[in-house]
C-alpha cells in the first residue's frame, strides 16, 4: 500500500515536473528576438535592465530599451508606430493611448498578457486608465493623481497652515515668496505640451466647473477657462526662473533642490521628496492632497504591445510576456527595496508590510487621500494630443508674455476646436 | 578625340545620377504628400489639391515662423560675417604667425564640437539660476536672468549659440583668405602710410568680395539648418517667439498633430522660397 502510494506520488511529481518544463520551455521559446523597447527614464526600468538575463532565461530573448524624454518619447512613439514600426513594445500613457489604440498601431493587451501575473492586482484608477473603448491596452508602470507636497519648516516660520483651499493655497504663496532668500511660492510648468502646462492647468479648469464641451459643442473659451487660466498666470508670478518655459524636470528639481515651498504635481513626487539621493528636503515636507477645488489630474503611464513590429500570434504574446514581466509583482517588489515609491502600482506592494516599513503611513495615508480629488481632467479622445498641444502653445505664449489677452488665446483655442471637431 | 570628349561623361554620369536620385526622389515625395490630406493615424488619405497651402497663408504660427526664420537668417548671418571679418582681420594685424596657429586651433574647436551638445551645454550655460553665463548679472543685480524664457531675448540667446559655433570657424578661413593674398599692394599701401583699417577697407576685402560672398552663402544654407540647436534650446518656445519654418513643420509633422502632408506643403514652400531669393542675391551680389 506504501509501495504504491509511493509509486503514485512519484508520478505524480515526474508528471508535473514534466509539464512544467514543458512549460517553461515553451515559455523559454517565446521570443526569437531581442524585445525593443521605447520608453521614458524610470529608474524602475534602470533596475529593470539589470535582469535582462532573467528574462532571457524566461523566454529565450533578452531585451533593450531605449530612451527619451516624455515629449520626444511621444512624438518618436508615434512616428515610428505609424510607419516603420521599429518598436516591440511602446510606453504609453493616458493622453495618448486613444490616439494609438483607435489608429491600430498598438494590440489589446490581455490577448497576449500572461494570466498567471495578475493584472487584476493593478490599481483600479491604473486599470481604468489603460482601458479605452472597453479593451485594456497597456500595463501600468506609475500612475495616480495630484498630491500637494509642502514644506513644513517653512510654513511653520511663516505661521501658515497648510492650504486646503485655493485662496488659501494663493495667500500662503505669495506670503512665501522670497526670491532674495532664495525661495519660491510654486512651483508649476510652463511648457507647452497637453502633458506639460496643459496638464497642470487642467486641474484648476475642472477644479471651476470647466468642460471641453457643452451640449456637443466645444466650450473652451467659458468663463471658466478664464478664470483658470488667470489664476495660473498669478500663481506663475511666485515660480522660480527656468519653470516658465519648464517641465517636471524643471519644477520638481527646483523643489527637490530646497527653493520651493509649494508644488502640487503628479504623485509619484511624494515618494521622491523622501528619497535621500535625490532630495535636499527629506525631513522636511507634508503632504496633503490638492486644495479645493482642484482636481488631482488622474494618470497612468505603462507598457502598450506594438502591431507593426510584431507580425503574427507568437511576436505579440513574447511583447506581452515582456510587458506582464517588468510590471510584474516581483519587479514591483525590487523597485520598492530600492526605495522607488513613485513607480508602484500594484495593491499587493501599495499594502504589504514592506511598503509601510520603508515609507512609514504618512506617504501611504497622503497618497490613499488624493483618491477622491482625482478625475480624468483631460478630453479621453484620439484629437486630445492636438487639441492639448495647441492649448499649450498659446498658454506657454501667455506665461511667458507673448501675449496677453487670455480671452483672445481661449476664442483662437475655440475656433481650432470647432474646426477639429467638424473634421 | 571623341573618346577624350566623352570621358568626362563617363566620370559625371554615375555621380550626376545619383545626385539626381538623392535630391529629386524625396523632393517630388515631398511634393506629392503635400498635395494629399495625410496625416500619421490617417495615412491613407487621398489628394486635397493645394488645400494645405491656402491654409498654410491663414495660420498665424505658419506666418509667424516666416517671420522668425527671416530674422534669424538676418541676425544669425549678419552676426557671423562680422565676427569673421572683424576677428580674421585682428588675427592678421597683430598676432605672431606661432599665435596665429594656435588661435587658429583653438577656433576650430566649437564648429567641431556636435551641434546637440553645444546646444545642452549653452542651455545649461544659461540657466537663469546656475548658469554661468547669466552669473555676472545675478551677481550684480541679485535677481535671475532667464533669457531663454524671455520672447525677446531667447532668439539672441540661441543665435549667440550659432555665432559661438561658426563665426570663430569662418574668422579661422578669412585669416588664411587674408594670408594668401599677393603682400605686395598691402606692402604699397603701408609705404603711402595707410592706416590698418584703410588697407583692409579699400584693399584686401575688396579682393576677398567673391570668396566672403560664397562663405555668406555657405553661412545662410548653414543657418537655415539650425533645426538641432532650437529643438533642444528652446524647442521654438518661449511661446513661438524662436519658431522657425522647419521646427513648426517639424512640430506639425511629428510632435503635436501628426500632420504629415501639412508639414510636406511647410517643407515645399521653405524649398521653393530658399530657391528664389538665394538666385535673386547671388545674381545681385555677383553683379
Amino acid at each position: 500500500m506504501k509501495n504504491t502510494l509511493t509509486g503514485r506520488v512519484a508520478s505524480t511529481a515526474i508528471v508535473l515536473i514534466a509539464m512544467t518544463t514543458g512549460m517553461a520551455m515553451a515559455e523559454g521559446a517565446m521570443c526569437k528576438d531581442t524585445v525593443k523597447v521605447l520608453a521614458q527614464p524610470r529608474d524602475g526600468l534602470t533596475l529593470l535592465e539589470t535582469y535582462n538575463d532573467e528574462f532571457k532565461e524566461l523566454s529565450g530573448a533578452g531585451f533593450q530599451i531605449d530612451y527619451l524624454n516624455e515629449g520626444d518619447r511621444r512624438s518618436k512613439s508615434q512616428a515610428d508606430a505609424s510607419t516603420t514600426g521599429n518598436y516591440n513594445v511602446y510606453y504609453v500613457d493616458e493622453a495618448n493611448i486613444a490616439l494609438f489604440a483607435s489608429s491600430g498601431w498598438i494590440a489589446p493587451l490581455m490577448d497576449h498578457y500572461p494570466a498567471e501575473y495578475d493584472y487584476a492586482d493593478f490599481d483600479a484608477g491604473r486599470q481604468a486608465t489603460a482601458t479605452y473603448d472597453g479593451k485594456i491596452w497597456f500595463a501600468p508602470v506609475l500612475g495616480g493623481g495630484d498630491i500637494m507636497v509642502y514644506r513644513k519648516d517653512l510654513l511653520e516660520a511663516a505661521g501658515i497652515a497648510p492650504p486646503t483651499t485655493l485662496d488659501e493655497l494663493k495667500a500662503a504663496v505669495a506670503k512665501l515668496h522670497n526670491p532674495d532668500a532664495g525661495i519660491y511660492g510654486i512651483a508649476l510648468r510652463g511648457k507647452r505640451g497637453s502633458g506639460d502646462n496643459v496638464w497642470r492647468w487642467m486641474p484648476y479648469f475642472k477644479g471651476m466647473g470647466g468642460e471641453w464641451f457643452v451640449d456637443g459643442k466645444p466650450a473652451f473659451n467659458s468663463q471658466a477657462a478664464v478664470d483658470a487660466t488667470n489664476t495660473y498666470l498669478e500663481l506663475f508670478k511666485f515660480s522660480p526662473p527656468g519653470t516658465q518655459t519648464g517641465s517636471w524636470d524643471e519644477d520638481t528639481g527646483a523643489f527637490l533642490s530646497g527653493q520651493v515651498a509649494i508644488i502640487i504635481e503628479s504623485a509619484p513626487l511624494a515618494g521622491i521628496t523622501l528619497d535621500p539621493k535625490a532630495s535636499q528636503v527629506v525631513d522636511k515636507v507634508g503632504f496633503l492632497p490638492p486644495p479645493s477645488p482642484l482636481t488631482g489630474g488622474g494618470f497612468a503611464h505603462g507598457f502598450a504591445i506594438g502591431t507593426k513590429a510584431n507580425p503574427d500570434k507568437a511576436a505579440l504574446d513574447c511583447a506581452g510576456l515582456w510587458a506582464a514581466w517588468a510590471t510584474s509583482k516581483e519587479q514591483e517588489m525590487r523597485r520598492l527595496a530600492a526605495g522607488q515609491s513613485g513607480e508602484l502600482n500594484r495593491n499587493s506592494v501599495i499594502g504589504s508590510p514592506e511598503f509601510s516599513a520603508t515609507f512609514g503611513t504618512a506617504l501611504p495615508e497622503a497618497l490613499a487621500a488624493t483618491a477622491s480629488h482625482t478625475a480624468v481632467n483631460f478630453w479621453q479622445d484620439a484629437r486630445w494630443p492636438e487639441l492639448g498641444n495647441q492649448w499649450g502653445i498659446i498658454l506657454e505664449e501667455l506665461i511667458s508674455g507673448q501675449r496677453t489677452d487670455v480671452q483672445a488665446g481661449l476664442d483662437e483655442l475655440n475656433v481650432f476646436a470647432e474646426k477639429l471637431v467638424a473634421n | 578625340m571623341q573618346r577624350r570628349q566623352s570621358l568626362p561623361f563617363v566620370f559625371l554620369l554615375p555621380t550626376m545620377a545619383i545626385l539626381l536620385v538623392l535630391a529629386l526622389v524625396p523632393t517630388f515625395y515631398a511634393i506629392n504628400i503635400s498635395l494629399q490630406g495625410r496625416t500619421l493615424s490617417n495615412p491613407d488619405a487621398g489628394y486635397i489639391g493645394f488645400q494645405n497651402y491656402i491654409e498654410m497663408f491663414g495660420d498665424r504660427r505658419f506666418l509667424n515662423a516666416l517671420w522668425v526664420s527671416a530674422k534669424w537668417e538676418v541676425i544669425t548671418v549678419s552676426a557671423t560675417m562680422i565676427m569673421a571679418i572683424g576677428l580674421g582681420v585682428l588675427m592678421f594685424e597683430v598676432a605672431a604667425t606661432r599665435l596665429r596657429n594656435a588661435l587658429c586651433l583653438i577656433f576650430l574647436i566649437p564648429v567641431l564640437l556636435p551641434r546637440v551638445c553645444a546646444a545642452f551645454v549653452w542651455k545649461f550655460a544659461f540657466h537663469p539660476l546656475y548658469g554661468v553665463i547669466t552669473y555676472p548679472y545675478r551677481a550684480l543685480t541679485g535677481h535671475p536672468l532667464d533669457m531663454l524664457s524671455s520672447p525677446n531675448a531667447a532668439l539672441f540667446a540661441v543665435a549667440f549659440v550659432d555665432l559661438w559655433q561658426w563665426g570663430f570657424f569662418f574668422a579661422v578661413i578669412v585669416l588664411k583668405l587674408l594670408e594668401a593674398l599677393p603682400p605686395q599692394p598691402i606692402e604699397a599701401a603701408r609705404l603711402d602710410y595707410a592706416r590698418p583699417w584703410q588697407i583692409h577697407a579699400y584693399i584686401t576685402l575688396p579682393m576677398l568680395r567673391a570668396p566672403l560672398i560664397s562663405l555668406m552663402f555657405v553661412k545662410m544654407i548653414e543657418s537655415l539648418r539650425s533645426f538641432d540647436l532650437i529643438y533642444v534650446m528652446t524647442r521654438g518656445g518661449p511661446g513661438t517667439s524662436t519658431e522657425t519654418l522647419d521646427m513648426y513643420a517639424f512640430s506639425q509633422g511629428f510632435i503635436e498633430a501628426g500632420k504629415i502632408s501639412y508639414a510636406s506643403s511647410m517643407a515645399v514652400v521653405m524649398m521653393l522660397a530658399t530657391i528664389i531669393i538665394f538666385t535673386v542675391l547671388w545674381k545681385r551680389l555677383k553683379a
